[in-house]
């Protein structure tokens, strides 16, 4: 049996995992990532509009603050926030946004030279840093290079299979290396998710195909929560067809939104900021246009730049001019895009504290899949940029120093039972004679989460998708899988996402129907109003023995006291 | 939406396989507006789970779905099944990269020659609570090579690379230029060193494929022309000097 071992592995390739490696490797820890793309693939990459930091860059009557901001963020999470992650968050994001263009990140600039900032939803001032509309891409980019001068080994398309825990503490993955076909145990003093969303249970979203929340599940699988599950973003524009993200810089820098009847709708949801609404909000006015018969044939509204300018849309938004010219054949300075809601960001996750440590000892996570939580119900744009570059730079520190305190043991008779028994439910899974296929299942899952569990929620439907997800998971045992070997082998890989995926799903439907409230993305139409006496709490759902369970806990409150949110 | 059949020829490898090359034909029902990457992984899904290649964003801009398609190398996710009428598609990997299976090619090549320019930023000691600054010309002149996807797609269409694996490549060198005019990087000698030579910017043909294939524009050959122009300058500069030290000790 091959056994690889590092003090610490990191699963993900994305901007947390390449930006915690940095700084656990400055500690001077033996880290390895391991990810099931190239890093440069990553769904970081896509991101667009910019990353929040209070650095009063741009012209405003009063400079802001970080504590201005954490306002914002908390007032935006609709109170679910932890309210001491968001300070953390905040205080520290501006010393990280600097980080960065030291590294060599390219951000527009101001007319002074300094990092140029543009107004986003739901904030009071012009606060997310920008490099054009690909933040992300430059983002991540400006890691993957440091990442390269330290010359930190990265497993390049492996997956992570799942857990390995002994005596209650995290101590190595199986590992699957795709292009051999082999599964090789990793032992780890230290183990770090970084492993993104789960977009991809929703028929509509902005993200990637390879967002399919296998962190998550992992944890889950070996009986760590996850948090507030049922709090799903959904991006008010996406390009119509493809869903792709159209950012909401293109609303920040001026952008408007008209429905079929030609008319500014926003001003029906929230007349003061009108197009720069907090995203639930935003996206709960398209889908009302849309339902109500208001939006175009097939289901979109209009996202208008045309006024803007040619100059200013190729200075700042060459990138969703390149998007809708390519997906939609739409020239963005000459007609209005056409966009719909679509899934974007999963609020929920792996629980964490300010330093990425779950409740499984060596267990971390951060970014995307983790829940600290800084967006509570409902993400600022922008701030998930910030989230990745916080915590992995703080997760970083905490996983090296843990890395150091671990004694290490190969445990080398434990990782070959483990390999053994994972290597005989394969043979099981490709022995089944059933009729299913995953496709299938995938696409139902899929479509069922978008239609029933999607920006409108109500009992009726919720009760519809619990059954459905059920008898999902039911025809699932009824999969088979028709070529043996593990090498390239996509229908195995697809599989195991799906088996995840339809977990996680019902994670969110079961958070979604105990959930009898509306807060920021959860939005009941039986239960309109937000219920603190009840529900200022976190969800947690735990999978069990007899089926999954939840459970609640407090949400940390510091210098914010909850209020109605009004914009 | 309207749907038709459209049928798919698939250059494949697998080398466990006798023979190890072979073409396979498909044929997929699409839908308007519908790309080629979708086309594929139709086919991945329904038909063939053995079909290798690579995917994560479907929206050009994560660089993993270079391929060759009729001819021409382009990302899967940008090129429309319906521009395909007529003339259906014979799909091929990146060429010059050797395969590794199906559509998957192996670009280690490609990332050696990315580490040997040590493409990060070696920055000037400036205060760690402010940014370096830096005016807007500044920035436009570096942003068209920080599109770069680092895709491959300019490698494939390279006729320097397709003659010596070595060489740096269009990609590499657009990279080198991007921080050679950085304001915030302190080398200037150093990359000019790296990229003086035949593997470096003298080895291209300056025949501008790269630019003409890049999906995000970047430029690469203007890059090399420009640094060209430096290395040369640079080294009469040098003699320049060396005559002058020389005419010194004369007198």
């Amino acid at each position: 049996m091959d056994l690889l071992s590092h003090d610490i592995l990191i699963v993900g390739g994305g901007l947390t995992g390449l930006r915690a490696a940095i700084e656990a490797k400055k500690a001077g820890r033996d880290v390895a990532i391991l990810s099931k793309v190239h890093p440069l693939r990553s769904h970081s990459v896509a991101a667009q509009g910019g990353i929040n930091a209070a650095l009063g860059n741009a012209l405003s009557p009063i400079k802001d603050t970080w504590e201005n901001h954490a306002f914002d963020t908390i007032k935006g999470s609709d109170y679910l926030a932890d309210q001491d992650a968001v300070e953390v968050m905040c205080r520290e994001g501006v010393e990280r946004v600097i980080e960065m263009e030291h590294w060599g990140t390219l951000f527009s600039r101001t007319k002074e030279g300094k990092i140029a900032q543009r107004p986003f939803g739901g904030t009071g001032f012009p606060r997310t840093c920008y490099a054009a509309d690909r933040t992300g891409h430059n983002l991540l980019h400006t890691l993957y290079e440091q990442v390269t001068s330290l010359q930190i080994l990265v497993y390049e398309e492996w997956y992570a299979l799942s857990l390995i825990v002994e005596d209650g503490r995290c101590i190595g993955v199986l590992a699957l290396n795709f292009f051999q076909g082999k599964i090789i145990p990793i032992y780890v003093r230290a183990l770090l998710f970084a492993t993104g969303g789960y977009g991809r249970i929703y028929l509509r979203s902005t993200n990637a195909i390879i967002n399919t929340g296998s962190g998550c599940f992992l944890a889950y699988q070996v009986g760590v929560p996850l948090e507030d599950m049922e709090f799903i973003q959904f991006h008010p524009s996406s390009l119509y067809g493809t869903n792709i993200l159209i950012t909401e810089a293109a609303r920040g820098e001026g952008g408007y939104l008209f429905n079929a009847q030609g008319e500014r709708f926003m001003k029906r949801y929230v007349p003061h900021l009108m197009e720069l609404g907090p995203r639930d909000i935003v996206a709960r006015g398209i889908q009302t246009e849309i339902n109500e018969g208001r939006g175009f044939e097939g289901g979109y509204v209009h996202l208008d730049l045309r006024h803007l300018g040619r100059k200013k849309i190729l200075d700042r938004l060459p990138g969703i001019r390149q998007i809708a010219i390519d997906f939609a054949g739409i020239d963005p300075i000459l007609e209005p895009i056409p966009i719909q809601p679509a899934q974007h960001y999963s609020m929920g996750g792996i629980p964490t504290n300010i330093n990425g440590e779950t409740p499984l000892d060596g267990l971390f996570a951060a970014g995307e899949c983790a829940c600290v939580s800084v967006h509570g119900a409902n993400r600022l744009g922008g701030n998930s940029l910030l989230e990745t570059i916080v915590f992995g730079t703080r997760v970083g520190k905490k996983i090296a120093q843990k890395a150091k305190k671990e004694k290490a043991g190969p445990h080398q008779a434990l990782f070959q039972e483990r390999l053994r028994a994972f290597q005989s439910k394969l043979e099981e899974i490709s022995e089944r004679k059933g009729e299913e296929t995953c496709f299938q299942l995938r696409d139902e899952m899929k479509s069922l989460m978008t239609y029933r569990v999607g920006i409108f929620r109500k009992e009726s439907d919720l009760q519809m998708a619990k059954r459905t997800i059920k008898e999902l998971g039911k025809r699932f045992l009824n999969v088979k899988i028709k070529h043996k070997g593990l090498a390239f082998n996509y229908e195995f890989i697809q599989y195991l996402e799906l088996e995840g995926m339809l977990h996680l799903a019902e994670a969110i439907i079961e958070g979604a129907l105990a959930r009898k409230e509306s807060r920021g993305s959860h939005f009941r139409t039986d239960y309109l109003h937000r219920d603190d006496e009840h529900w200022l709490r976190h969800t947690l759902a735990y999978k069990t023995p007899e089926g999954l369970r939840l459970d609640y806990k407090e949400v940390t409150i510091t210098s914010y006291p909850p209020k109605e949110r009004t914009y | 939406m309207k749907s038709s059949l459209l049928t798919l020829r698939v250059k494949r490898f697998q080398k466990e396989k006798d023979p190890q090359r072979w073409v396979e034909i498909y044929q997929v029902e699409i839908k308007k507006r519908m790309n080629l990457l979708e086309a594929l992984l139709r086919i991945q899904d329904e038909q063939d789970g053995t079909l290798a290649f690579r995917y994560s964003c479907r929206g050009a801009v994560c660089g993993s779905c270079a391929m060759k398609v009729n001819g021409k190398i382009v990302l899967a996710c940008r090129t429309h099944v319906e521009d395909f009428f007529g003339k259906p598609p014979f799909i091929e990997p990146l060429p010059y990269f050797p395969v590794i299976r199906d559509l998957i090619v192996d670009m280690s090549t490609f990332f050696i020659s990315h580490k040997k320019i040590e493409p990060y930023l070696h920055d000037k000691p400036v205060s760690t609570q402010t940014e370096y600054l830096m005016d807007e010309d500044e920035r436009n002149e570096i942003n068209p090579y920080i599109q770069c996807i680092l895709c491959g797609i300019c490698f494939s269409s390279c006729p320097a690379f397709q003659k010596d694996s070595e060489f740096l490549g269009p990609a590499i060198l657009a990279k080198a230029y991007r921080f050679l005019i950085d304001p915030r990087d302190k080398r200037n000698d150093e990359i000019l060193k790296e990229v003086d030579g035949q593997k470096g910017v003298w080895g291209c043909k300056t025949v501008f494929n790269c630019v003409k294939v890049c999906p995000k524009e970047v430029p690469p050959t203007h890059a090399i022309v420009e640094m060209r122009t430096k290395i040369v300058r640079y080294k009469f500069a040098s003699i320049i000097s060396q005559l002058l030290s020389l005419s010194k000790q004369i007198d």
